[in-house]
């Protein structure tokens, strides 16, 4: 679904930003993209998002074709909520299905059934401004799940958010990824975070960003936040993974 | 919360009788003179006197007509130049000099050359007005639009919202709040525009009749006029605030 070869780029053409990075990502598969910041994981997810415009080497492919903003195949969803604070949770969810062409009453009827998804049926007709950051952001899945895009990313959708609150909507992210098969790309950089969710954990080292560890999370579905905690498979991941991460980060330093 | 602002209410009363006492008493005591001062009780007899006279009424309307004139032309006029500004930038560098020298200019120095231009009428009334309330909703327009989230534009752009409806639906809600206090001091800068206009020469007026009273040293007239003129502030900003709650309400 997703698929970049040797991509390079540069904004102001001395310094790459991104060096030779060759990424596959499955249709279905849930990838996280990891590594200290400004390692450019965002900037390789704008890239698919057609945010950034790709003028470097390489090739990427988004749902079969060049990346490109507004494409239907793909929803993105940011850190923020970016709920609109004039619309209600309801017709926040419903404003992407909406703006890709549905009718307003079927996309009435997919807003209220993932607002129900993530809880907040009851909240139907309250404004962001009486919602918790943890509500918001549950709007905002929902806005992103009703859309039914095939290809979904994510730029740290609960960097934003208190630990608690993260946890439970972790859980209700591989909850939601369950019940509705969706080729994620997913950027964080919460090592446990990028286990727990992930069918496979992609490294990235500081500029350039370059991949230098791939692993796949052979952790059972369905899984939850909870039992992930008792796993010792769970830990050794995160161990593993951290120690590519600091890899990547002194051979850059070194 | 009722009990809270009855209490408010007496407080306020009673401060009022206070004052007006004050000045009644220091009036008749001779320790101000009321030539110059006027006289609380002298003022009420005005008010109640005028306020049964068609021309008091005649010179509100007047004098609201002008405001609201300019208020609307005003407003109007500067919404679309800022969205031109916000569509063009090169539109707004451009014209950036010329706008910022009339605005730092004071407007009311217009005033003789909009009245030779315009006549005795409401047209000079309204120029002045229009020339202080478009300047102030021309660079509220313009921040407010510039001040919508990023978040919301890279939301739209991802989704593939096109210009209009992000405009509609986006760009303009989110615009609203810092419009909107541009517009609620656009109007109480249209009605100081149109009562300056009035008392430099006008056929009718609050303001026309304002210095008329003053010419004729009737102190006591020339304070029930300002406290109309207060009072029409005051009540102009309160009907702002209830429009701005329900169009705000989100907030």
């Amino acid at each position: 679904m997703i698929s970049a070869n040797n991509v390079q780029l540069s904004f102001d053409g001395h310094n790459d930003v991104l060096s030779d990075v060759t990424l596959h990502i499955a249709d279905g598969e849930f990838v996280s993209l990891v590594g200290p910041s400004g390692c450019g994981k965002t900037t390789l997810l704008n890239l698919c998002a057609g945010l950034v415009p790709h003028t470097g080497k390489g090739t990427i492919e988004v749902a079969h074709g060049a990346p490109r903003v507004g494409n239907p195949q793909i929803a993105y969803m940011l850190a923020r909520d970016s709920l609109f604070p004039w619309k209600t949770a309801l017709e926040n969810a419903e404003f992407g299905v909406r703006v890709r062409g549905a009718s307003p009453a079927e996309a009435r009827d997919r807003a209220r059934a993932m607002l129900a998804e993530v809880g907040l049926g009851a909240f139907e007709n309250a404004l962001p401004k009486s919602l918790s950051h943890g509500m918001r952001q549950r709007t905002a899945l929902a806005r992103t799940f009703a859309m039914d895009a095939p290809v979904l990313l994510m730029d740290e959708p609960f960097g934003a958010l208190d630990a608690q609150t993260k946890l439970q909507l972790e859980d209700l992210l591989l909850k939601l990824c369950d019940l509705h098969k969706h080729t994620v790309l997913f950027v964080t950089h919460d090592l446990s975070e990028a286990v727990a969710v992930s069918d496979r954990v992609v490294v990235m080292s500081s500029r350039p960003g370059r991949i230098v560890a791939d692993v796949p999370v052979a952790l059972p579905r369905p899984r939850s936040i909870r039992e992930l905690q008792k796993d010792p498979s769970f830990h050794e991941l995160y161990a593993q993974l951290w120690s590519h991460l600091e890899s990547g980060w002194t051979r850059h330093e070194g | 919360m009722k009990a809270k602002s009855m209490q408010w209410a007496a407080l306020h009363a009673a401060f009022m009788v206070l004052v007006f006492g004050a000045g009644e008493l220091a009036s008749r005591q001779g320790w101000i003179n009321p030539t110059f001062f006027g006289r609380p009780s002298g003022v009420a007899l005005f008010l109640w006197e005028n306020l049964q006279t068609l021309k008091l009424w005649t010179d509100l309307m007047w004098t609201m007509t002008g405001v609201m004139a300019s208020f609307v032309l005003g407003s109007v006029a500067a919404f679309a130049v800022g969205l031109a500004f916000v569509r063009w930038p090169r539109l707004e560098q451009f014209s950036e000099p010329y706008l910022n020298a009339i605005n730092v200019m004071p407007r009311i120095a217009l005033a003789p050359l909009f009245i030779l231009w315009f006549g005795l009428g409401l047209g000079s009334k309204i120029a002045v007005g229009f020339s202080l309330t478009f300047f102030i909703v021309l660079s509220s327009t313009v921040a407010g639009i510039r001040s919508v989230s990023q978040d919301h534009m890279t939301l739209c752009k991802t989704l593939g919202t096109s210009a209009v409806a992000t405009f509609f639906q986006v760009t303009l809600p989110g615009a609203v709040p810092v419009i909107f206090s541009g517009l609620r001091l656009g109007l109480t800068y249209a009605l100081f525009g149109v009562i300056g206009a009035e008392i430099i020469a006008s056929e009718k007026g609050l303001g026309q009749t304002l210095a008329y009273l003053s010419s004729i040293f009737d102190i006591n007239g020339v304070m029930a006029l300002l406290l109309i003129l207060a009072l029409l502030g005051v009540g102009i900003v309160r009907a702002m605030t209830l429009i701005e709650k329900r169009l705000l309400h989100w907030q």
